[in-house]
């Protein structure tokens, strides 16, 4: 992480005054300002955020093949808007304690996740972490672990863990996987205590463990973490989703678990289970490709 | 959070027709497609509030491009704008007013209010700007008697 003191540095695409800034609009706009205000921002991070438009690209080149560079700028703009929305009504939810709307698909796993002795979320960069955490606290009063991949802003880091824990009104804590094999244990004690661990597993960053797979017809490389949890600590992986609908609307999509069974082939075991996440996730990605916020390429090229 | 799926509405006079509907008359900020609607018009009447000062003696291209930049300035302005009425509201806060309301609904007070003086002043202009300035006054008005008549009905305060 940078420690991004500099007066320049808080204003960088991740830098800390963004958030700051979306903290004041929630406080001081009305309601009503926000769509053309977004959409302006939107266009402001479209420009000025060139490598996640560039990701984003890439990445719906493969989801939706034969599709046009041009019309690809356009979803890249309805991402972009789409992620405006969704970072701009978890700011309401934390800060104003607004009410929202949600579904819950998948009602009988939710249920079953609550009730897990140890349980491992898998996630992708999709909907609102804040909300699904603040539901997930709401509803079952357990305690989750959420894993994060590190902020490159020290001070935006710092933001966007007392936002999470903000949300999740004290039963949230958020870890980030920078601490190597060290953390890899904390949380396999943490499963083994009956605690929930979430982790997004839609894409790789820095030095964290990968394993191959295919997404999309395309090779992919996933974060092995996950799944090597669940087969040592023999615990179901409940891939999880937040979906956004519409004005504070969401739908909170939940999947059969995924369990691991030890046969003893360790690379075996894994495949497999990554194997079916890969299903879930391009099930679940294909129709929903303007809310899935993987601000970097995710394919091989 | 809430699970609810019932139609409720941030401006009076959607409430007040809701009530005569059956429905509920408590102000909400989760309809969508009122948000859009009260959006892009306040954004419209200060577009069109500044586009008549772009000089008519320009060529066709640079007024196009003036429009299009407009288009952008326009939206700098709002923020301007924006933290400039935050400072108001806090310096009438501290001079005792507006404290009873969140600063948001303070905010949309003065936003509604300089959208009005705009749309009073291209009334005079005539032509198509005229006529979206005149929907704005009459949804004002129309807002403003809704209001007061939930005020009268049921005591609902601006803060409700």
């Amino acid at each position: 992480m940078n420690n991004s003191t500099s007066r320049l540095g808080r204003f960088a695409v991740r830098g800390v005054f963004w958030r700051h800034y979306l903290d004041w609009a929630v406080i001081n706009l009305p309601f009503y300002v926000y769509p053309v205000q977004l959409v302006f921002f939107t266009f402001f991070f479209f420009f000025f955020a060139a490598p996640a438009r560039r990701a984003i690209m890439a990445n719906l080149a493969v989801i939706l093949p034969g599709s046009s560079r041009a019309m690809n700028h356009l979803r890249a703009y309805r991402s972009l808007y789409n992620f405006a929305w969704t970072i701009t009504e978890a700011a309401i939810h934390r800060i104003l304690k607004e009410e929202f709307s949600y579904e819950i698909i998948g009602a009988e796993w939710l249920e079953q996740l609550g009730a897990a002795p140890g349980a491992i979320v898998l996630t992708a960069h999709m909907g609102s972490y804040d909300l699904g955490a603040a539901l997930f606290a709401e509803k079952f009063r357990r305690e989750i672990r959420i894993v994060r991949a590190p902020e490159p802003d020290q001070q935006s880091a710092q933001h966007l863990t007392a936002s999470l824990e903000k949300a999740g009104e004290g039963v949230v804590k958020v870890d980030y996987n920078t601490a190597g094999a060290l953390l890899s244990f904390d949380l396999l004690k943490a499963l083994r205590a009956g605690e929930i661990v979430s982790i997004q597993g839609d894409r790789v960053e820095g030095e964290m463990g990968q394993v191959a797979a295919r997404l999309f017809g395309h090779a992919v490389q996933l974060p092995n973490g996950p799944f090597v949890l669940a087969l040592v600590a023999q615990v179901p992986i409940f891939p999880l989703f937040i979906a956004r609908f519409g004005c504070r609307r969401y739908a909170i999509i939940v999947h059969e678990p995924i369990r691991l069974e030890n046969t003893g082939d360790r690379e075996r075991d894994i495949a497999k289970g990554v194997g079916q996440w890969c299903a879930i996730l391009e099930e679940t990605v294909a129709p929903r490709w303007d809310q899935w916020f993987a601000f970097t390429p995710i394919f091989a090229r | 959070m809430s699970t609810g799926e019932f139609p409720r509405f941030y401006f009076a006079l959607p409430r007040l027709l809701a009530r005569y509907r059956g429905g509920s008359s408590e102000r909400a900020e989760t309809n969508g497609g009122e948000a859009w609607i009260a959006s892009i018009v306040t954004y419209l009447v200060n577009y069109l509030f500044f586009a008549q000062f772009i000089p008519t003696t320009l060529g066709l291209g640079p007024r196009m491009l003036s429009l299009a930049l407009l288009v952008f300035l326009v939206w700098l302005f709002w923020l301007f704008a924006l933290h400039v009425n935050s400072l108001v509201i806090k310096l009438l806060q501290a001079c005792g007013l507006f404290r009873t309301i969140p600063i948001r609904r303070a905010q949309s007070i003065l936003v509604a209010g300089t959208a009005t003086a705009m749309s009073l002043q291209l009334l005079g202009g005539g032509g198509w700007s005229a006529e979206i300035a005149a929907i704005w006054l009459v949804a004002v008005a129309m807002n403003l008697v809704a209001a007061a008549i939930l005020a009268l009905r049921n005591g609902d305060r601006a803060h409700s």
